[in-house]
């Protein structure tokens, strides 16, 4: 039977209503993308700064008081305490929740007048959260001998000065970073959550089979059902692009024809694996079950959006390689700001073809089989 | 005591009786595990990294092979700008070293040689890592050069700045991200079975109807409440168990606190995560309204918590409504439990908040029951 637009507009207009009644839901769809985005915004800051240090010094130690000051002029550290005798590092540390300990000796203005033995310095760091601790642990010693040398006028020649410089997102502003992640995030959830949902809801109250014993083809119903979800998720893919615009300076750089065009592919690809879902699923907790931790957990973590792919093992980063999420992020990270085209970019695209058509595939086999 | 045993069997019916939802509630549990245990790594690796050198001397090959050398680089050669730069533009590369010509001599003058770091930004921590990689390596060489021409001069750094310091590394001697990621995931997977399950157990009786029909019987709502409650308190326990037994006997992370202590936590924790889903069953009428309204909640709460972005690091004010967020002190009590083992005396300040947050949580719960119920 070949497809009629009629009778797909028929089941769109259904599906419409719908998603219109159930007002909360569309509220939540919305405003989710807005709030995640904010909230992205404000908490997800990547820079490191002030970090609780305490130190254990004499109050009348010249050389104590420099390095004191120089930690609290860092943006690095911060000094939250200074003691003049600490009996257990560990657990001052554990008590105080400060991530570095440096405990200066009584003589230590002594030992640097007179230059004979060197004075002994030691830095406890709290190791739990890897990624502060390894900072202290390769910025620390520098940091203290660089305030040493300064305290007593000692400059030696330089060497090699380092002359950063970051491309593509040059203020390493977080907007930049998380607005293509937070995209991929929702799209995918949000298209694979609600198709699988509103199929499984059809099941559960036995509406499937009148739509099934109706003139219309499986195809009809599933196009019909599908296409107000893929405008619903163009239309939050929309949202986050122009929030990202008005309230973070996020400018695309490249086109926004390829862009969209990247977006659909990706959303239908998503909304695929969302149909596969509803085949399996019986009722509507178990798609939520399935479809939730099979996007976001994927998108967020393996696909490069947080976590660095690289660094993975080896099976992971071959895991990484099969999920949507991947490619799409390769795509509007290069096009947002990068500024690159379809010259740059086939292959991820191919990819997340070749992906989407192999769900919608299965999805139409399976649906099929179930008849 | 015998209505709250009758519905407790019956809720242990409900979830025994559903063979698939034990299934997805227990199989993706255990992918989760492994997957976020070797994923969430903050340890950057295997960065692809070209070079440019318009010196080509000597000094500046040795600095180059020290960058080769270094094991979380993947040195991808020598080249000319234009194409060092191409490699970035097609990501091939992920960070370029560009040595200037004059870089032999200038590492003699007073203000030193400038070395040029171009990094690809895009994924930005992955960037300020590799070039703090970049920069500790090539400042490793330069201190060792200075070092050496100070010798030749007579001189010896050790008198010029007398100083020895030791750095030691507590509780996580390794740096290992697993060692900070999988206690934490015990918090995640408790708030979610608690939270979401609570709330769709509520939800689905009123949607199949029989909601009313409890209702009329003589049973109270504390004893609804405390029926569905219980099934979810035992799961989440469960849960919690399997977590630690992977963590110290997979991922070999030493467990330096107490069970009790531990217990005595997720026990408390467990009021304000079950409160929120006998909260979100009241406001909703559907499971996918439960669905939505306990993950907008939950994002809240996981990204406010310092899972993996530091509370420290947030800006005043939303440092501030972390106040109010259980999942934050309960990550913090975990995460020193099991490194830190710290007890309940470095702990009394987050057990006394939980415990409030807690009370409060659950009071606004059984008020937006009864008026539902009424």
């Amino acid at each position: 039977m070949a497809l009629s637009g009629v009778r797909i507009y028929g089941i769109m207009r259904k599906e419409f209503k719908h998603i219109l009644r159930d007002w909360q839901t569309l509220m939540i769809v919305i405003a989710m993308p807005l709030v995640m985005m904010f909230l992205y915004g404000f908490a997800l800051t990547l820079d490191i700064h002030d970090l609780a240090v305490m130190v254990q010094a004499q109050p009348d130690s010249r050389a104590a008081r420099h390095i004191i000051r120089s930690i609290d002029a860092s943006d690095m550290f911060a000094v939250i305490s200074v003691r003049r005798h600490i009996v257990n590092p560990l657990d001052t540390i554990r008590k105080y929740h400060s991530k570095a300990l440096i405990i200066l000796p009584a003589d230590l203005d002594r030992r640097l007048e007179s230059r004979t033995s060197p004075a002994d310095i030691s830095v406890y760091i709290d190791g739990s959260d890897p990624n502060t601790g390894t900072l202290l642990r390769n910025m620390i010693k520098p940091f203290i001998q660089n305030s040493l040398m300064e305290y007593l006028g000692f400059d030696p020649p330089k060497v090699v000065r380092i002359r950063p410089y970051i491309l593509y997102n040059p203020h390493q502003e977080s907007a930049l970073f998380f607005v293509p992640g937070l995209m991929a995030l929702i799209l995918i959830m949000l298209s694979t959550l609600m198709t699988s949902l509103t199929l499984t809801r059809e099941k559960e109250r036995g509406t499937m089979q009148q739509l099934l014993i109706s003139p219309l083809a499986p195809s009809e119903i599933i196009i019909g059902k599908i296409l107000p979800y893929t405008f619903l998720a163009l239309l939050d893919a929309f949202i986050i692009l122009l929030a990202g615009h008005l309230f973070f300076r996020v400018r695309v750089q490249g086109s926004y024809l390829f862009l969209a065009l990247c977006t659909v592919v990706y959303v239908v690809s998503s909304l695929g694996l969302g149909l596969i879902f509803s085949t399996v699923a019986k009722n509507q907790i178990q798609a939520i079950f399935m479809a939730l931790p099979a996007t976001m957990l994927p998108s967020m973590i393996l696909s490069g959006f947080i976590f660095p792919v690289s660094s993975m093992p080896l099976f992971l980063r071959a895991v990484s390689r099969i999920i949507p999420a991947t490619y799409y992020l390769e795509c509007i990270r290069g096009i947002i700001l990068k500024g690159a085209g379809p010259l740059l970019l086939w292959k991820p695209l191919l990819a997340l073809c070749g992906i989407g058509l192999f769900f919608i595939a299965v999805a139409i086999k399976r649906f099929k089989v179930r008849l | 005591m015998n209505f709250i045993r009758m519905i407790l069997w019956k809720e242990f019916l409900h979830i025994k009786a559903d063979k698939l939802m034990v299934r997805l509630i227990t199989v993706p549990v255990l992918i989760q595990l492994f997957v976020i245990g070797y994923a969430l790594t903050v340890e950057v690796k295997n960065i692809p990294i070209a070079a440019c050198d318009r010196s080509n001397t000597p000094q500046s090959r040795e600095l180059l092979s020290r960058i080769q050398r270094f094991d979380r680089f993947i040195f991808k050669g020598v080249f000319p700008e234009t194409a060092a730069k191409e490699l970035l533009y097609r990501g091939e590369a992920k960070m370029v070293v560009i040595i200037p010509a004059d870089f032999s001599k200038e590492i003699l003058d007073k203000e030193g040689s400038a070395v040029q770091l171009i990094a690809d930004g895009q994924d930005a921590n992955s960037s300020k890592v590799a070039l703090g990689y970049c920069s500790m390596i090539i400042g490793n060489w330069a201190r060792h050069k200075l070092e050496f021409r100070l010798t030749q001069m007579g001189m010896d750094i050790k008198t010029l700045i007398p100083v020895e310091i030791n750095i030691d590394i507590l509780f996580n001697s390794m740096l290992k991200s697993t060692w900070f990621m999988i206690p934490a995931l015990a918090v995640l997977l408790i708030t979610i079975v608690t939270a979401l399950l609570t709330g769709f157990s509520i939800v689905k009786e009123r949607e199949n109807g029989t909601f009313e029909q409890l209702m009329v019987t003589p049973v109270k709502s504390i004893h609804v409440i405390i029926g569905k409650a219980v099934p979810f308190i035992i799961i989440g326990l469960i849960e919690m168990s399997v977590v630690m037994l992977v963590a110290t006997f997979w991922f070999k992370i030493p467990f330096r606190g107490s069970l009790v202590t531990l217990f005595v936590f997720a026990l408390t924790y467990m009021i304000s995560s079950l409160s929120i889903g006998i909260f979100t069953s009241t406001v909703t009428r559907s499971s996918q309204q439960v669905l939505f309204l306990t993950w907008f909640i939950l994002i809240f709460f996981i990204l406010l918590s310092g899972f993996f972005i530091p509370v420290e690091n947030m800006p005043r004010w939303v440092q501030i409504l972390t106040y109010i967020n259980p999942v934050r002190f309960f990550m913090v009590a975990v995460r020193d439990i099991f490194l830190k083992g710290s007890g309940f005396t470095l702990l009394v300040n987050e057990l006394r908040t939980l415990l409030i947050i807690g009370v409060s949580v659950f009071s606004l719960a059984l008020i937006s029951f009864r008026r539902r119920v009424g």
